[in-house]
């Protein structure tokens, strides 16, 4: 593994932590759905770097290529309903803060 | 290589998109049945063609069918593997679903949008059915999130209130942070390997051999990642809102069929690409199952609604069926090198039992959340207190649920007890090993367990008084009833005869494991 690659990986799994932490940690639900988005790219990232190293000729190889951009089209149908859903509990409760969404029990 | 292999995927897809055009020609002609009718004519066709399948995959030599694009082979194209176990799950599939869709000809004619909801329900089915025929990572993911992607929609069907919206994003951001989890580990799968073909994965792993660090973060990565939608505990939260929160004929299809498509989906990879003999995945499996069936055994009791208890209890019994696929993994590692002959059978027994518990558990759940459903629809209640006695008012309708809890709570003559059986006898078939004994009797005690309070459930839903709710309840309507009485039928037929299905999941069990 070249040194360059292994650089991507990091910034992948760092981008992959922010994410996470995002998710976790954010009230706004539309910094909810951000932080999908930003977990999402963190995979095609680490995608492309691996699909990178593997080929010798291509700059990368087509198999990575096709994954991620199916998968950027699911990301876009993905953050699409997660928006839907955020202008729908918008209209229930007049916030986005997720704390005063939790009616329901865990 | 035979396009049958691609039929019962492509027909729900079709339909799915067909839907909507024929909804609009209903309405032109007066006939608004025609999209429900329809929806339920393609789920027929669909079992039709799993039929053919099936005996295509008998005849076959191999013991299995392949298919894939001719100018793009494996190990790079997109590969569809049909095997009896992709068969049996898309039985199960099929099947609940023409249920489900013949309950909601009358269950849901007073929503509105209804083109859409079967569109959904049709697309959610066609993912289901891909991923089980999936013979690559990449097809896997992308059917994957076709039936994911529906099942949000589906949950948030009823948009006008809170409880499906809140319900539905959680459900959203839990489980697509679970497949990101996934293609996280399938793109260091790739990374390793060059491939994302199931077999020439297994292959290239043994081949690479990976430090055991690195496989044991992919494998915790990938059982994390697919745990989401299988409601592992700890990954289970989103589950008990969800089901609730979604119209009943919906809970009944993801309580009943989803949730295994997330078991199905850690099975083939980790039995087809990690393969017990090199990796001891089977103490992790058991080890999750059987924290999966404490904890929401607690929490089942402690609940007041009716269909937040169904859903927990279709958490227990996921964790049956883990707990029996790591019986077998485990039994395969460990004693396969010392004990080939008793190995196999231990391993055969206890998949041939956690499959055909996910028969069981699918029919059994489908129909207590179809009933649920009647009993709401009637009583405008959730509440457990608020139903009791409903069963007297609604004879057909309480006698199959009253079936139903009967075959999750394993009573004898009924289609749970015997998949339990399995599970148990496998695992004290190795009653030299203390660790195998442990899980056993955890089993045992988790089933007693939740038995008592099935039957309890039972007991306040049959046999007490009617409260005022309760007291003008009237039986539901013939099409609503039908699917009920037959999946209860399913039960007890099953539960007389279990050689009907114990064939189908005993093939399955050893296209699992080779052999």
């Amino acid at each position: 593994m070249s040194l360059e690659t292994s650089w991507y990986l990091a910034a992948a799994a760092i981008l992959f932590i922010l994410g996470a932490y995002c998710i976790a940690v954010k009230r706004n639900m539309i910094k909810i759905v951000i932080g999908v988005e930003i977990l999402t790219s963190a995979v095609h990232l680490n995608f492309v770097a691996l699909g990178s190293e593997l080929s010798p000729t291509l700059a990368v190889e087509a198999l990575a290529q096709s994954v991620v951009i199916v998968s950027i089209v699911i990301a876009a149908a993905i953050a699409t309903l997660a928006l839907l859903l955020v202008i729908n509990a918008h209209r229930h409760y007049a916030t986005l803060d997720v704390r005063r969404l939790r009616r329901l029990r865990w | 290589m035979s396009l049958l292999v691609l039929m019962p995927v492509l027909t729900l897809l079709f339909a799915a998109i067909l839907t909507p055009l024929v909804t609009a020609l209903g309405k032109a002609v007066g006939f608004e049945k025609a999209r429900d009718l329809f929806s339920i004519g393609a789920f027929a066709a669909t079992l039709y063609y799993v039929f053919k399948l099936d005996l295509l995959v008998k005849a076959s030599e191999e013991g299995f069918a392949v298919y894939h694009l001719e100018a793009y082979g494996p190990p790079f194209g997109v590969t569809y593997f049909v095997d009896s176990l992709s068969v049996y799950m898309a039985y199960v599939y099929v099947g609940v679903g023409l249920m489900v869709a013949v309950y909601s000809l009358r269950y849901m004619e007073k929503d509105s949008g209804l083109d859409k909801y079967y569109a959904l329900l049709l697309a959610m089915v066609a993912g289901m059915i891909g991923v089980a025929f999936a013979g690559d990572f990449f097809n896997l993911f992308i059917f994957w999130e076709t039936m994911s992607l529906s099942a949000y929609v589906l949950v948030a069907f009823r948009k006008h209130r809170w409880e499906p919206i809140e319900a539905s994003f959680k459900y959203l951001v839990m489980s697509t942070f679970g497949s990101l989890l996934f293609l996280y580990a399938m793109s260091f799968l790739y990374g390793i390997t060059g491939t994302l073909n199931f077999e020439a994965l297994a292959q290239g792993l043994q081949e690479a051999g990976p430090s055991t660090l690195t496989m044991f973060f992919l494998v915790t990565m990938i059982v994390c990642g697919f745990g989401v939608t299988a409601s592992v505990v700890p990954f289970h939260t989103w589950l008990p809102d969800a089901h609730p929160a979604a119209p009943a004929s919906i809970s009944a299809m993801l309580s009943g069929v989803v949730i295994k498509v997330g078991v199905y989906a850690i099975y083939r990879v980790l039995f087809v690409a990690f393969t017990p003999l090199v990796f001891d995945f089977g103490t992790v499996l058991m080890l999750f199952g059987i924290l999966t069936m404490t904890v929401a055994n607690i929490m089942a009791l402690l609940q007041r609604d009716i269909k937040r208890l169904l859903a927990y209890s279709s958490i227990v019994n996921i964790g049956y069926i883990l707990t029996g696929a790591g019986i077998g993994a485990y039994a395969l590692t460990h004693y396969y090198s010392t004990a080939p002959e008793i190995a196999l059978v231990v391993a055969g027994l206890a998949i041939m039992g956690a499959l055909f518990h996910v028969f069981n558990h699918a029919v059994g759940k489908g129909l207590l959340f179809l009933c649920s459903g009647c009993f709401i629809h009637e009583a405008k209640t959730r509440d457990l207190a608020e139903l009791e006695g409903i069963g007297k008012k609604m004879p057909w309708t309480g006698a199959s649920f009253s079936v139903g809890l009967l075959t999750l709570a394993g009573v004898p003559p009924l289609s749970g007890f015997w998949s339990k059986l399995f599970i148990i006898l496998a695992g004290f078939n190795m009653a030299k090993d203390p660790f195998m004994v442990g899980v056993t009797i955890a089993v045992v005690v988790n089933s007693v367990f939740a038995a008592a309070y099935y039957l309890w459930v039972m007991q306040r839903v049959m046999f007490r008084k009617p409260k005022t709710r309760a007291e003008g309840a009237r039986e539901a309507p013939g099409t609503m009833v039908l699917p009920i009485v037959l999946l209860a039928a399913a039960c007890v037929v099953v539960g007389i005869w279990p050689d009907l299905v114990i064939q189908l999941a005993d093939s399955a069990a050893h296209a699992l494991i080779g052999g």
